[in-house]
């Protein structure tokens, strides 16, 4: 057989092999009321839910604060991140969590935020300021 | 309506001429293409080629002047215009001016731009033959990126098109609001200046780099499409050669740039987090790798001409690709890394798919012109495994890339079912890892030994086999020996990463081995076995510093591994002067200090050994940048402490909560219950748990946040406190200062007892009286004469003519004098006298310590005599002091410290691979002038 057939031939069980494990890494974004059934570790995706507190007091315990988020099914449930509270945590528009539920909370150790951009604050700002 | 307002305050031309060279520079790019094209037709005619080069010209004097105006808006902070506007501000420091102008998409591609054009200029004087050619596809590339500036809007039924984004666009055409019905809307407008997390030295230095490889990759690319075009099929491989060496190490680079300013400067706690920005710059440059590999295998052999088209290729069209991932949005939340979207999207699609299906076409067409063996090479030969090691490569770009494209499918899959639910990665860093770990053992083995092997060998006799399978052996002995003694000091946790470890020092020994005994003699060889061996150590230091990273601030009771690591705490609160015990170290927060914006904390470590008591003491200075208005904390700076062997980082990670944003600070002070005490001096003034003991008041206030020099008139109440339960004394000095007529608090806390002492505004009207409540007294002087005033006695020293004073602005024509009035503690007062245009005016003086006011009202020159008013404050020496109790603390800090080790390992390997790139570079040079 010819070596370039045998690198072809064990490239694309390699490729087989990567696509088969790399699935199990995936997974979808969970609503708070499917990680409560489900009680795995998972991803929810959603928003700072801006009405409720920000809870983050560093005298009683430095890492762990918590917030309320909405899901993308519009429930809104309490978070308790067990870290630092990132700067400017309370300006960021979405916020994606991974963590598990427990009781009525979702605990998650890990957050990504993501922040309004420049242009959107300008635009308020210079509202602002005409008014 | 907008357009008849005359709006005042505008500089117009930037605009209309910044318009002009952003098409002047796109049609004269194009019109390059475009004879560089004909050129290629027609070699010996050069006016094709004199045209193209006039073309470039033209463009090149377009963009860099484009460039130069743009800097100078954004320094003359003309915020009419919405670039400047968007990212200059009163308060930005000049050194960041750079930083500013690529902080947006539109100077960013100008940075790119201007890059293109210094290679073009370098290709016009130095690829001869080729140049046609390959400047072609340059300006083909080019005019892509200049598109990107057009800012050309136009609407097909419902949906506006956008091409490009003109950065000279005033901002009143960008966004509308009520401001704009003002003509001089411009004063009330102030810039939004840098985002504070990007203003460092990494932001003035990244980028530039970054972007020169970005537009270094280009170069290759050209070669081989103007190879493929021109069919040339195999003379661009030499040429090509020091470009693409000069890009892979330049490009590499940047993107080490970008890790260590992550990891430097911002709170990541790391240099690599496999972030799918990060990732996209990467998979080009390994892409790139294998491209220059199997352009050698070429070179030498004639073997592996497609592949090198198609990965260079590829490597510029993944640039294209990170492009528009990174700019469209469409990482959404995947990244950490925040985007500013424009509405370009479609644009970049279009952008990354012409290069790609042109190129692609065009490979396919003449795919079958280019020369290849009908025979394969041998598995004894250096190209054959050379090719697999760039298959390998192709592997690990594939992967990385295939897994950061997730948005994209879920984006596609949208399109077709608006119901689909997208896929994210549960947890990316183990994924990417779990293969690249199997890429990083591949890619060892192979530099290990491939080298050892040459080029064109057919077949190998059985003495040399044997020879070469021995001395295989024999370093790998070495590595494992190496490996051994690495895990002294480093733990490999499984099995996979001592098997890695083992591949990379296998491979640093026989490379350097190879190096000690062949490549002495062959630079060439030398350089290429330096990057070898630098990525063997790179690999070291990626599981020394990743795998074995620690954090230092974690409860200090309980063991890793006894807990889950999710309730593993990573930051320690630590008080102020109170040392705190943390994994071997005693911390203590010792001091801080605010200069601008930045708050400097001091920490001291001590290492605690049980024998030498604490030693090894040194000092972190983290810090935190503070918003421009003080509001609230912006961003924190982390510190590092070097080691040759480790790294300590250290981040502040948190600030009591009244002072993490001035929201909190007015809830806690507006929370406190204030009681108010009125005493004297000596008196004592019992609380529910503590008492305290007035013992002096001053003028002169020493609390420090007081500022002697700004305040116009001060006091401060000295007060010995004494809590009930604790047997510490504290000595305060809450005090109160009048600048401008406006009096300001400055109040002492005392975090030990929770409590809080701010002066009543009551103690300062009882020590100071007001104009209003002066009764002036007139006395008649001569000089020299003395008189008595309330008990003081005052004497009329002289006159001066010539002084100056804070509190008399002089003018021209100005008659003015001032008095000296000694009293019998030398203390003098200067009241001031003048005439000005014809009308007299009078400044008083005041001594704080016996409250006495003066004025010098008239002059009579016949006889020599001078009136004064004088007047004295009330002085009823009562002090008013407000206490709230049960105050919570706030001279702490939430620290986060990691360990690092071996993390030069990493910087020094990967220094060492690129400096091989470099040193390769140069070489090609040199041998390609001779």
């Amino acid at each position: 057989m010819k070596k370039s057939y045998i690198i072809g031939l064990i490239a694309i069980i390699a490729g087989i092999v990567i696509l088969l494990s790399a699935s199990k890494d995936v997974t979808t974004y969970a609503t708070f009321t499917e990680a409560n059934s489900s009680q795995k570790r998972v991803k929810i995706s959603g928003a700072l839910n801006k009405e409720e507190d920000i809870d983050y007091d560093p005298l009683t315990n430095p890492n762990a604060f918590s917030f309320y988020m909405i899901d993308t099914d519009g429930k809104s449930s309490k978070v308790i991140l067990k870290k630092p509270k990132p700067q400017d945590f309370e300006r960021s528009e979405s916020v994606v969590v991974t963590g598990k539920m427990q009781g009525e909370t979702f605990i998650a150790d890990e957050v990504l935020l993501k922040c309004p951009s420049k242009y959107k604050d300008e635009e308020l700002q210079i509202r602002g300021t005409a008014s | 309506m907008k357009e008849d307002i005359q709006y005042i305050g505008e500089h117009l031309w930037p605009g209309i001429l910044g318009h002009i060279l952003i098409i002047l520079g796109f049609t004269s790019v194009l019109f390059s293409a475009y004879s560089y094209y004909k050129s290629t037709k027609n070699e010996d005619d050069l006016t094709w080629k004199k045209l193209g080069r006039a073309g470039f010209f033209i463009h090149g004097i377009s963009i860099i002047s484009l460039v130069a105006m743009l800097f100078y808006i954004m320094v003359n902070q003309w915020y009419e215009y919405a670039y400047v506007q968007a990212h200059v501000s009163a308060e930005l420091p000049m050194r960041y001016i750079f930083s500013a102008f690529w902080e947006g998409q539109e100077g960013s591609f100008l940075l790119w731009m201007f890059w293109h054009i210094i290679l073009g200029l370098i290709l016009i004087r130095k690829a001869g033959e080729w140049e046609s050619g390959v400047l072609m596809f340059l300006a083909l590339a080019q005019a892509v990126i200049n598109s990107m500036l057009l800012g050309i809007h136009f609407e097909i039924g419902d949906t506006l098109i956008k091409f490009g984004s003109n950065p000279t666009l005033l901002l009143r055409d960008t966004f509308s609001g009520p401001i704009f019905e003002k003509a001089d809307y411009l004063v009330s407008i102030s810039g939004t200046g840098l985002n504070p997390l990007l203003q460092n030295y990494w932001m003035t230095i990244h980028p530039p780099t970054l972007f020169l490889g970005f537009a270094s990759t280009t170069i290759p690319f050209a070669f081989a499409m103007a190879g493929l075009f021109t069919k040339k099929y195999t003379t661009w491989l030499k040429p090509v050669l020091p470009w693409a060496l000069f890009s892979a190490g330049i490009l590499g680079v940047g993107i080490l740039m970008g890790g260590a300013w992550a990891y430097e400067a911002l709170s990541f706690g790391g240099y690599w987090a496999w972030d799918p920005v990060e990732n996209m710059s990467l998979v080009p440059w390994i892409i790139l790798i294998a491209g220059v590999h199997t352009n050698l295998i070429a070179r030498t052999t004639g073997r592996a001409i497609k592949s090198t088209y198609i990965y260079y290729t590829l490597c510029f069209c993944l640039i294209l690709y990170s492009t528009y991932l990174t700019r469209s949005g469409i990482l959404g939340d995947t990244s950490a890394h925040a985007f500013t979207e424009m509405g370009l999207e479609p644009q970049l699609i279009f952008l990354v798919t012409v290069f790609a299906v042109l190129s692609l076409i065009l490979y396919i067409m003449r795919s079958k012109f280019i020369p290849t063996f009908k025979k394969e090479e041998s598995i004894l030969s250096r190209e054959f495994w050379m090719f697999v090691g760039a298959l390998v490569l192709l592997f690990s770009g594939g992967i990385i890339a295939f897994s950061t494209s997730l948005p994209v499918y879920n984006a596609i899959a949208t399109l077709w079912d608006p119901e689909f639910v997208g896929t994210v990665i549960k947890d990316p860093i183990p994924h990417y890892n779990k293969f690249q770990i199997w890429i990083g053992v591949l890619v060892s083995v192979l530099s290990a030994n491939t080298i050892f092997l040459r080029y064109k060998t057919e077949n190998m006799s059985g003495s040399k086999k044997i020879a070469f399978a021995k001395s295989q052996i024999f370093y790998a002995l070495l590595g494992i020996i190496l490996t051994g003694l690495l895990s002294l000091w480093l733990d490999y946790f499984h099995w996979k990463y001592a098997l890695l470890t083992f591949c990379a020092s296998y491979t640093i020994i026989a490379n350097l081995l190879y190096l000690i005994s062949v490549g002495r003699m062959n630079m060439k060889m030398a350089s290429a076995t330096l990057s070898h061996i630098g990525f063997g150590i790179m690999i070291i230091g990626v599981i020394a510093s990743g795998l074995n990273e620690g954090t230092l601030t974690t409860n200090p009771f309980v063991m890793k591994g006894l807990i889950k690591d999710e309730d593993l705490a990573k930051s320690v609160k630590l008080i102020k002067d109170e040392p705190f015990y943390v994994n071997n170290y005693w911390l203590t927060y010792e001091s801080d200090t605010v200069i601008d914006k930045t708050r400097t904390f001091k920490v001291k470590f001590e290492k605690e050994d049980s024998l030498l008591g604490n030693i090894d003491p040194f000092y972190v200075y983290p810090n935190i940048l503070y918003a421009n208005d003080f509001s609230k904390v912006a961003a924190s700076n982390p510190a590092t402490k070097h080691y040759l062997h480790k790294d300590i980082f250290t981040n502040v990670a948190a600030l009591p909560k009244s002072q993490q944003d001035i929201k909190y600070m007015k809830e806690e002070e507006d929370s406190l219950k204030y009681v108010t005490y009125t005493l004297s001096i000596g008196d004592t003034l019992f609380t529910k748990k503590n008492y305290g003991i007035l013992t002096y008041t001053t003028f002169d206030p020493t609390n420090k946040d007081y500022d002697n020099a700004s305040n116009d008139l001060g006091l401060g109440v000295g007060i010995n406190f004494y809590n009930l339960d604790k047997t510490d004394t504290f000595q305060i000095e809450p005090a109160i200062g009048l600048k401008e007529n406006m009096l300001y608090q400055y109040p002492q806390k005392i975090n030990d007892i929770g409590v809080k002492i701010r002066l009543n505004e009551q103690t300062f009207d009882n020590y100071f009286s007001g104009e209003d409540d002066l009764v002036y007294t007139e006395i008649e002087l001569k000089k020299g004469e003395s008189f008595d005033y309330q008990g003081e006695t005052f004497q009329l020293l002289g006159f001066e003519k010539e002084f100056t004073d804070p509190n008399y602005p002089a003018k021209e024509n100005d008659i003015a004098i001032q008095a000296l009035l000694v009293n019998s503690n030398d203390q003098l007062l200067k009241p001031i006298y003048i005439i000005r245009d014809s009308k007299p005016f009078n400044i008083k003086d005041y001594l704080a310590g016996t409250g006495v006011h003066a004025r010098l009202v008239s002059i009579n020159p016949v006889n020599e005599t001078f009136t004064f008013n004088l007047a004295k404050d009330k002085r009823t020496k009562e002090v008013v002091v407000d206490i709230a109790e049960n105050v919570p603390r706030s001279d702490f800090i939430v620290l986060e410290a990691r360990v690092f080790p071996g993390i030069n390992l990493f910087w020094i390997g990967s220094c060492l691979m690129m400096l091989g790139f470099f040193l390769a570079f140069w070489q090609r040079r040199i041998t390609r002038n001779a």
